[in-house]
């Protein structure tokens, strides 16, 4: 623990101010994650999963507490500063996958290369790399809406591979996916553990079960956390 | 680089959604297109102006005619009073000093004839100022001299319709017509005189159908003396166009020293001129107005579709926030794609202002130019519009919250 872990969450708190009422989604987290690791967050819904996994993706701040992502505490970064950490530190899985419908495969996957300002030739070479990584390499003029769910998502997962990041996040990643298409990308993500650091939030137990590690969070709280 | 790839994608977004950014952009065509056919209609009729007065003696040129009082009754000065005369044209040229030459012109009907041909034509009494007052020449032979004038000679120059009319293809030159009973041998022949505002019109046509001889044979068929020899119009030319105001006022002085009663008429081009610049503003401006408020509620409607457009791409904005695109990188897009519109609309606009010019050249006279200072005009008119009009979108984009957004359906 402490400086050989790749992330370090201290007594994190997220308070939400909705009016009259306080909205306690975090409460005094302390969570560790090493490299290489492939861990799931698990809860049922409204348990702050989604709030965690936000705050570990840099995309929101906590209210309280400190954030050490790689060496930096990226808890008090400004909008802009925490954009700048997940170009190059994050890559992010959704359920939706998310992809831009209008551009191809190869562009989808340069992306976070673009706003990196990395040259056209260098992003092409990158995304390529990683596309045959995971294996659709022979698409990549295609479009989005010519491949199928799990492809979609194998695309996903390659954008999220393609800036080098410190920490892959998967929110959900097999929830649009039927059961044998979602047992694919959890052995695609079971194969890149190890390399990759690997956080995976799920309500499904049967996914969870197939992680090393489990964090288990209810009402804002770890419970039973398991120890790395 | 990032802007390149925006204006790629910004293309790529106007092919794939065409009628919306042709919707979009008909305010801004609108505007653009105004502004276009404003300008070059105005640059087109000052220069045409401008033009026609060159060919026709220059805005030096002052007219001065006769006016009728206006009075029931005329007391014993306007009764004293003849009108203009020569004695006012050597009045004139003596007194007023910036005045260099006047062209006086007395006009009568006689009966003209040439062997078979005889009809009642208009002839003007001249003197050889006439020539370098209105920019005519003669083409062969010789306009009236100062000698014919002094001797009251029998001489007859025609312009080139007239004398078409009465010799057809003969040389007019050497040959003697007769005019109201008595010969006169013809001197010159003028060169034609042409222009047009449209292309169709000869408005210096009157010029080729004219006949000239001397103002003092004139006055002596009339039996008039030639200090009290009638002159219908006297044409003078300024010194110095500056001093258009002095010119004008020494005429008048002079007049009104000479007939006591205001019954005549001064004409300055160049205070003509002055007022048509000061109405063509107005013109203009109104023109100018109307096209500034086509492309102000051009840009609302970009403003508009690119919020609902931004709407609709809530997610994308969420995904790209989400591998790292800052606030800064965002509003630079969207900013980019509307400016791009715009310019894009812009174009399209000069396209349509030059439907609108030639529409109205055709039913008017003034022919448009469409210069390239206009085309800039209207592309830096579009391209701001689509720039204001695009901050606000944009600025919103920038500021949503990437897991707002993505929490979007």
């Amino acid at each position: 623990m402490g400086a050989k872990a790749l992330i370090q969450l201290e007594n994190v708190t997220k308070t939400y101010d909705s009016g009259e009422n306080e909205v306690h989604a975090l409460r005094g987290i302390d969570v560790a994650i090493r490299e290489g690791q492939f861990v799931s967050i698990i809860g049922p819904s409204g348990s702050g999963k989604s709030t965690l996994m936000h705050i570990l993706g840099c995309l929101d701040s906590p209210s309280e507490g400190k954030y050490w992502l790689d060496g930096e505490d990226v808890a008090t970064l400004t909008a802009r500063a925490l954009a700048r950490i997940r170009n190059q530190k994050i890559g992010f899985v959704f359920q939706t996958f998310n992809l831009l419908p209008r551009a191809t495969i190869l562009k989808n996957v340069e992306l976070p290369l673009l706003y990196a300002g990395l040259s056209r030739e260098d992003r092409r070479e990158r995304a390529m790399k990683v596309l045959e990584r995971v294996g659709l390499g022979n698409r990549a003029k295609h479009r989005p809406n010519e491949l199928s769910g799990g492809q979609r998502q194998r695309v996903a997962i390659a954008r999220a591979l393609v800036n080098n990041p410190s920490l892959v996040l998967a929110d959900e990643p097999t929830g649009n996916l039927d059961q044998k298409t979602g047992s694919e990308i959890i052995e695609m993500f079971e194969s890149l553990a190890g390399e990759e650091t690997i956080v995976l939030v799920t309500h499904d137990p049967a996914i969870a079960a197939r992680t090393e590690r489990r964090i288990k969070i209810v009402d804002g709280r770890v419970v039973n956390a398991d120890t790395d | 680089m990032i802007l390149l790839e925006s204006i790629i994608d910004g293309i790529r977004d106007i092919k794939d959604h065409f009628g919306r950014t042709m919707l979009q952009l008909v305010g801004i065509i609108l505007g653009a297109g105004s502004i276009v056919a404003t300008f070059s209609l105005s640059i087109a009729g000052k220069a045409a102006s401008m033009e026609y007065y060159r060919v026709s003696g220059g805005i030096q040129k002052v007219f001065i005619w006769n006016k009728p009082t206006g009075k029931v009754t005329l007391d014993a000065k306007a009764l004293a009073s003849k009108g203009l005369t020569f004695h006012d044209v050597t009045a004139i040229q003596r007194n007023a000093k910036d005045i260099d030459l006047v062209a006086p012109v007395a006009n009568d009907t006689y009966s003209i004839r040439y062997r078979e041909i005889e009809e009642p034509r208009d002839v003007m009494g001249i003197t050889p100022a006439y020539s370098p007052m209105n920019d005519v020449h003669a083409a062969r032979g010789r306009f009236i001299t100062d000698s014919d004038v002094q001797t009251a000679a029998r001489v007859v120059v025609f312009g080139s319709e007239r004398a078409a009319e009465f010799f057809s293809t003969d040389n007019p030159i050497g040959k003697t017509v007769t005019i109201d009973g008595t010969g006169y041998q013809v001197v010159g022949v003028m060169q034609e005189k042409y222009f047009s505002f449209d292309q169709k019109r000869n408005v210096l046509r009157w010029m080729n159908r004219q006949i000239y001889i001397p103002i003092t044979t004139m006055f002596t068929r009339r039996g008039e003396t030639l200090d009290r020899g009638k002159v219908n119009m006297m044409n003078a030319r300024m010194v110095d166009i500056k001093h258009h105001e002095d010119a004008e006022a020494e005429i008048q002085r002079v007049l009104f020293r000479e007939h006591g009663v205001r019954d005549y008429e001064v004409l300055s081009r160049v205070a003509n001129l002055k007022r048509n610049e000061q109405d063509g503003r107005m013109y203009d401006m109104t023109f100018m107005i109307c096209g500034l408020i086509s492309l102000i509620v051009g840009g609302i409607v970009v403003m508009n579709i690119q919020l609902a457009s931004f709407n609709e791409r809530v997610r994308e904005v969420g995904t790209r926030k989400a591998v790292g695109a800052s606030p800064g990188q965002i509003f630079g897009q969207f900013l980019a794609e509307s400016v791009l519109v715009s310019i894009f609309g812009g174009f399209l606009g000069i396209f349509i202002g030059k439907l609108f010019t030639d529409a109205i050249t055709s039913l008017t006279r003034d022919p448009a130019i469409i210069t390239p200072d206009t085309i800039v005009k209207a592309l830096i008119f579009a391209a701001g519009t689509g720039l204001v009009f695009g901050m606000y979108p944009a600025i919103r984009a920038s500021r949503l919250s990437p897991i707002e957004a993505l929490r979007t359906e």
